[in-house]
């Protein structure tokens, strides 16, 4: 296949959901709000994300091994023929992500029909997805900063339109304002990484990969030519790592990193086949990925940041997932769990299983999520883990696909046993294994002692806290008594277009460690700062070999975790809360879930630090601007008012009345004062008079001035 | 031919506004006013593409250094003493135009809802047509002049006559305020007229006549001598302050903005919609067509001043707008920090700001008329604007709403829609600066300084996060929440397609230049801005490099 065909196939797996977007918007709205009409129209949907799925995996198949495409279209004017441009830039992982994304994206619109059943806006929310899902792969094609940014934004819309679908109530208002709100802190810090970068970095194409072979256009290629290193940066330098920072900010925002996390959980209040693609498997890990694509400019500072950013990120939210009882809740922090480890990963230089962890994670979370909504849809709509129980018998698909996508998310595999190279394990133990692997080799370069151990075991600690929490949330709701009975009985299994999107997906992440995504994200992996000096992914692949040495040294330790977490949920929860209502009830241990349960705090710190005060400073400023400087300004008026009537007294008494006398001149006063009592417009007149008289006072000194000097 | 029609725009109004005053009925008042319009309209559209074969000829050298500008009608007018009826257009104006023309369809259709003196109004409005237009045309000092005040008389009585409850208030306040803004431009004028004589060197055109501003800034010993170094180089920064503020006043720029919210919120939403859309716009013309072409040296002396000011105006403007509870001043003070960028990006003497700078101010243009249009709709059936007691318009009026998200996003500076590549465009021409202040002699402000941009460009940022908060906290006031009685308007109340006709090419318009801004703009100004750059930095640096002896 040509160069060009390729990126075709690829703008019109991109193109087709926004023209989706807007056929549905203009013409099916048209035809009136029934159930059936509003179907076809979500039906239509479905077959346009079909239509993108078939492009892409054109493109993928076709890709083979290249060089990236890169094509330029002129957008922004940036100086005297130059611009900044936009436009689609094709590589592996492009190709890559443009199938998982659309794979993701059409069994996720399939489940849509299914769950929006009887909405009276289905019809709108298909549409919505529709623009999600351009908006996303318009990041996931971004041949620079600013096209990324575009989209990175268009994300943000549509997640604040799919977080506020349910608008009428008064929670998916405030969180889809907070979703966005927060974003936009991250972008702030975007924009100026972004404005640093953009004329430092030449063309700022964003070719980090391969970086070597497209030297001039790549942003690290302009660096490099300017005889910058971003791995030693030099104390001239400094802006290389403040951009890093405020690029990785934008990251924090849309990836939901502390302390920018807490929108993430509010955004649970959309509809569920939105926290399934937007909440969890795509959007929040677009600041992974940008992370990933600017990963050569980072500086080991930049890269501290990062990685630190992630480790508090995944082991904070992984503790808050153990006490949520609301489902959706435990996913979500979940969610910001998983995404701390692709950050740490990306912190640590584990650059391709960062990214092995986002394609992986993106299939089995949006599994976990569908199959969440099914069972909330057949529950009343109840969301409340103690509510649940016993609904293996009523549910069992929907059971085997969260149980498969749990084993997954646990990094399950078969301790010990080997077959040559080849392990037995789901995808998420391989992307796991290698951002462990990533983190003990970097942990023994930023220092063994200390502080530095922390980045590796902490990581592996959560890895035994995620399997934990992770079959808790199954236990609770698919095995033991039912606690609820009414809803117990209401329950029965969902649509096959809710089933089948679960399954599959929960089949793909099972095999995901076995179909070479990580090898071909491994070809584009670029240099690391933990690898100074090599030249290409493979060298790199070759500097982790001390960490998968630690890793499968103590295999039975990682392999196993998921035995060992999975056996004392079973344990614990199998009867649901009573073993829990008991331990928490322990002195300590209750002060600590009290402060778990509430997040640590960290909600009502960001109402109080960001809301308030910024409510507290608008109302300053509003204040400010309306006593005192529109007050200066009214006295300005005033003042011009008072010296009209000085100046009309004077005109009266001194002048006029030299003539007409002091009995006159003392009525005229009279006459004159009552007016400034009869009505605006007169004294508006008089106002307007005065000044009239300063400015002429102003322009007669003015150009008696330039005279005097001329 | 084209010379003609550029007269056209600006007698056919002044002309309409007569037609106006004696029409027999309010209908025909209405329909002249429309027709005049919408003739206006295709003129510029035939003037769009008279420009591109104008400039396609390869026979004009075209360069605004050399003076050379576009269809130029030049006339005496009053010979004693030089000042001349000069008009003619280039990459600079035609926008303006295209916008204003495009604006002005719209807003008469939008003042089909006037209910008083409606001859009256048309009249003025028409007025007030040709002297937006004289202001975009003209390239004589003098007329220039003319017409800024000539657009000013008849939006003080549109104001005073048609607005609300303190119409008389706001409407003074507009005048004086704009009338001492006039009152610098006035003696700059006369400054110029006085001392341009003097200086040693003058082509010939300027021996003639000092109120040509096109032969003033093209004349390279006017600018000398006004220059660092030159015989009135304080002269040079005086007038730049006067010229400065009269037109920041305009823009309006914080502190000279307590005029506009006034205005704003007494103003009939169609002339609300103009103010925004287009007059606020003269300010940011005006500063790139007269006072830094002519004091390119004292722009450069001003540049942090001036782009201080911008980032102040951006971030001042937005937390005032998030403290209103009145929909139409929150709306007022978001045109101040949105104008913000207009200054910052022309404060900073790049080209990527210069182009935001530009855009921003047809962008906004755009939107913030839209958004005067989506309050003023609502504001004539529920009779009030308090943000706090509306709810639920979305599920009511859910077409609206389409519009209105398109109309408030694009204000909020969303990627794809108008008011993202002005801002993005202003903002990165901030860190663009770097690169000439860091190498910048040393009596510019913060020479060799790497980290001042920087700062301000960081700060300038945070001013996104604010419009985010503003704009979404009054969407989330205004349009969420469940459907309620007293905002379900249907039958009589229901919007007309008169309405959708001024929502809608609004709104395609918003989209339209937001994902294709180049084609839309920047192909007719990027070579105007070439050759103001000629002017502006590349000279003026040069000189100075040689002037300060480095």
């Amino acid at each position: 296949m040509t160069d060009q065909l390729i990126s075709n196939l690829i703008v019109a797996a991109w193109l087709a959901p926004a023209a989706g977007f807007a056929i549905v918007i203009v013409l099916f709205s048209r035809m009136g709000n029934d159930q059936n009409k509003q179907n076809t129209a979500a039906w239509f949907t479905v077959a346009v994300m079909g239509f993108s799925l078939l492009c892409s995996i054109i493109a993928f198949v076709g890709y083979g091994a290249r060089d990236p495409i890169v094509e330029t279209w002129n957008w922004l004017p940036i100086g005297v023929g130059e611009y900044a441009p936009i436009g689609p830039m094709v590589d592996r992982l492009t190709v890559t992500l443009f199938v998982m994304v659309s794979l993701i994206s059409l069994l996720v619109h399939l489940y849509s029909v299914g769950y929006m059943t009887g909405d009276p806006k289905k019809r709108r929310f298909m549409a919505y997805m529709q623009l999600f899902t351009f908006s996303m792969l318009g990041i996931v094609s971004a041949n620079s900063l600013l096209h990324l940014f575009i989209f990175w934004e268009m994300v943000g819309l549509t997640s604040y339109l799919l977080i506020g679908f349910w608008y009428e109530k008064r929670a998916p208002q405030l969180a889809c304002k907070k979703a966005f709100f927060m974003n936009r802190i991250g972008d702030a810090g975007f924009m100026l990484g972004f404005g640093i970068l953009f004329f430092q970095c030449g063309g700022n194409i964003l070719l980090p990969i391969n970086a070597a072979a497209n030297g001039g256009d790549s942003m690290l290629g302009a660096l490099l030519a300017q005889g910058i290193d971003p791995l030693n940066p030099g104390a001239n330098n400094w802006w290389l790592t403040l951009a890093g920072i405020g690029l990785f900010c934008g990251a924090m925002g849309k990836s939901a990193q502390f302390p920018l996390h807490t929108w993430l959980p509010d955004a649970m209040e959309g509809p569920t086949p939105v926290s399934s693609i937007v909440h969890s498997a795509t959007m929040v890990a677009a600041g992974v990925y940008m992370t990933a694509r600017i990963f050569p400019l980072l500086t080991p500072a930049a890269l501290l940041f990062v990685a630190t950013i992630g480790l508090v990120t995944l082991i904070t939210a992984a503790l808050i997932a153990c006490v949520q009882t609301d489902i959706k809740r435990v996913l979500a922090y979940s969610t910001l769990s998983q995404l701390g480890y692709m950050v740490l990963g990306l912190g640590c230089g584990s650059y391709t299983f960062a990214l092995f962890h986002l394609i992986t994670h993106a299939f089995f979370k949006c599994s976990l999520f569908q199959c969440a909504g099914s069972v909330i849809t057949v529950c009343h709509h109840e969301k409340e883990l103690p509510q649940y129980g016993g609904l293996l018998k009523k549910m069992p698909w929907t059971a085997t696909a969260f149980i498969l996508s749990t084993l997954a998310i646990a990094g399950a595999a078969i301790p010990i046993v080997k077959f040559g190279d080849f392990s037995v394990a789901f995808g998420g133990f391989f992307s796991k294994d290698g951002i462990i692997a990533g983190a003990y080799t970097y942990s023994s370069v930023i220092g063994d002692a200390g502080f530095g151990k922390l980045y590796v075991w902490a990581p592996v600690c959560i890895a035994y806290v995620t399997a934990f929490y992770m079959t808790r949330a199954f236990v609770l709701t698919f095995l033991g008594k039912p606690r609820n009975q009414a809803i117990h009985d209401h329950a029965h299994e969902t649509p096959w277009t809710m089933v089948v999107p679960q399954l599959v997906l929960a089949l793909i992440a099972m095999i995901a460690g076995y179909i070479g995504i990580d090898k071909l994200i491994l070809e584009t992996a670029p240099q690391t700062a933990l690898a100074a000096g090599a030249v290409t992914g493979h060298e790199l692949h070759e500097n982790m070999h001390t960490g998968y040495h630690f890793v499968h040294g103590w295999v039975l330790l990682f392999g196993g975790a998921w035995i060992v977490s999975m056996i004392i949920g079973l344990l614990i929860y199998r009867n649901g809360f009573t073993i829990t209502d008991r331990i928490v009830r322990i002195p300590v241990i209750k002060q600590v879930h009290w402060l778990i349960y509430n997040k640590f705090g960290f909600d009502g710190l960001f109402d109080i630090v960001v809301i308030l005060l910024g409510k507290l400073v608008a109302i300053i400023i509003g204040s400010f601007d309306k006593y005192i400087i529109d007050g200066l300004v009214n006295l300005a008026g005033w003042a011009g008012k008072q010296m009209a009537f000085a100046v009309g007294i004077f005109d009266d008494q001194v002048i006029d009345g030299s003539v007409r006398g002091i009995a006159e001149a003392a009525k005229g006063t009279g006459g004159m004062l009552s007016t400034t009592h009869s009505g605006n417009l007169r004294r508006y007149i008089m106002m307007m008079a005065g000044l009239s008289i300063v400015g002429l006072f102003v322009i007669l000194a003015s150009v008696g001035l330039i005279f005097a000097s001329a | 031919m084209n010379e003609f029609l550029l007269n056209l725009l600006i007698f056919l109004p002044a002309f309409g506004c007569v037609g106006c005053l004696l029409a027999p009925r309010d209908s025909a008042a209405k329909s002249l006013a429309l027709a005049i319009s919408i003739i206006c309209l295709i003129i510029n559209i035939f003037l769009l593409r008279a420009y591109f074969v104008y400039l396609a000829d390869a026979n004009i050298a075209y360069s605004l250094q050399n003076g050379v500008m576009a269809f130029v009608t030049d006339v005496s007018w009053i010979p004693a003493v030089g000042i001349r009826y000069t008009i003619g257009m280039d990459g600079l104006s035609l926008p303006l135009l295209l916008l204003t023309s495009i604006l002005n369809v719209v807003i008469v259709l939008a003042s089909y809802s006037v209910k008083t003196n409606i001859k009256g109004f048309m009249g003025l409005y028409l007025l007030l047509m040709a002297g937006m237009y004289g202001v975009f045309l003209s390239l004589d000092f003098f007329l220039f002049y003319v017409f800024f005040e000539v657009s000013l008389l008849p939006m003080y009585f549109l104001i005073g006559v048609w607005g609300g409850p303190r119409k008389e208030y706001a409407a003074i306040k507009f005048f004086i305020y704009t009338l001492a803004g006039s009152v610098c431009l006035l003696i700059v004028m006369l400054g110029l007229y006085f001392l341009v004589p003097r200086v040693p060197g003058l082509s010939d055109a300027n021996q003639i006549t000092s109120f040509n501003m096109i032969h003033l800034a093209s004349d390279g010993a006017v600018r000398d001598a006004f220059g660092l170094g030159g015989e009135f180089w304080s002269y040079g920064k005086a007038f730049f302050i006067l010229l400065f503020i009269a037109f920041a006043i305009k823009v309006p720029v914080a502190p000279f903005h307590t005029w506009l919210p006034d205005a704003h919120v007494e103003a009939p939403t169609p002339i609300s919609m103009i103010l925004a859309g287009v007059l606020l716009k003269m300010g940011g013309y005006a500063l790139m067509r007269i006072t830094y072409p002519i004091f390119p040296d004292a722009a450069m002396w001003a540049w942090f001043a001036v782009s201080l000011l911008g980032v102040i105006s951006i971030i001042y403007g937005a937390f005032c707008a998030m403290a209103q509870t009145d929909w139409k001043k929150l709306v007022a003070y978001s045109s101040v920090s949105h104008m913000g960028y207009v200054l910052l990006g022309l404060g900073v003497l790049t080209v990527t700001g210069f182009n935001g700078a530009y855009f921003q101010m047809i962008g906004h243009g755009i939107s913030s008329a839209m958004m005067f249009y989506l309050v003023g709709v609502i504001y004539e059936r529920a009779h009030h604007r308090d943000l706090n007691r509306f709810g639920g318009i979305w599920n009511s009026m859910p077409t609206y709403t389409a519009w209105a998200s398109i109309g408030f996003f694009a204000g909020l500076g969303l990627p794809l829609l108008c008011g993202f590549p002005g801002e993005a465009l202003s903002l990165l021409g901030a860190f663009q600066a770097t690169s000439w202040i860091t190498t910048a002699a040393d009596w510019v402000p913060f020479a060799g300084s790497t980290s001042i941009m920087y700062i301000l460009g960081g700060i300038a940022a945070t001013g996104a996060i604010l419009t985010a908060g503003y704009i979404l906290w009054m969407f989330q006031r205004v349009y969420m929440g469940p459907a309620r009685e007293e905002y379900t308007y249907t039958g009589d109340q229901a919007v007309k397609s008169r309405e959708y006709a001024v929502m809608i090419p609004l709104g395609l318009l918003a989209i339209a230049l937001g994902v294709l801004p180049s084609l839309f703009v920047f192909t007719m100004t990027n070579d105007t801005v070439h050759a103001f750059f000629k002017i502006v930095r590349a000279d003026a640096v040069q000189q100075v490099m040689t002037a300060a002896g480095q």
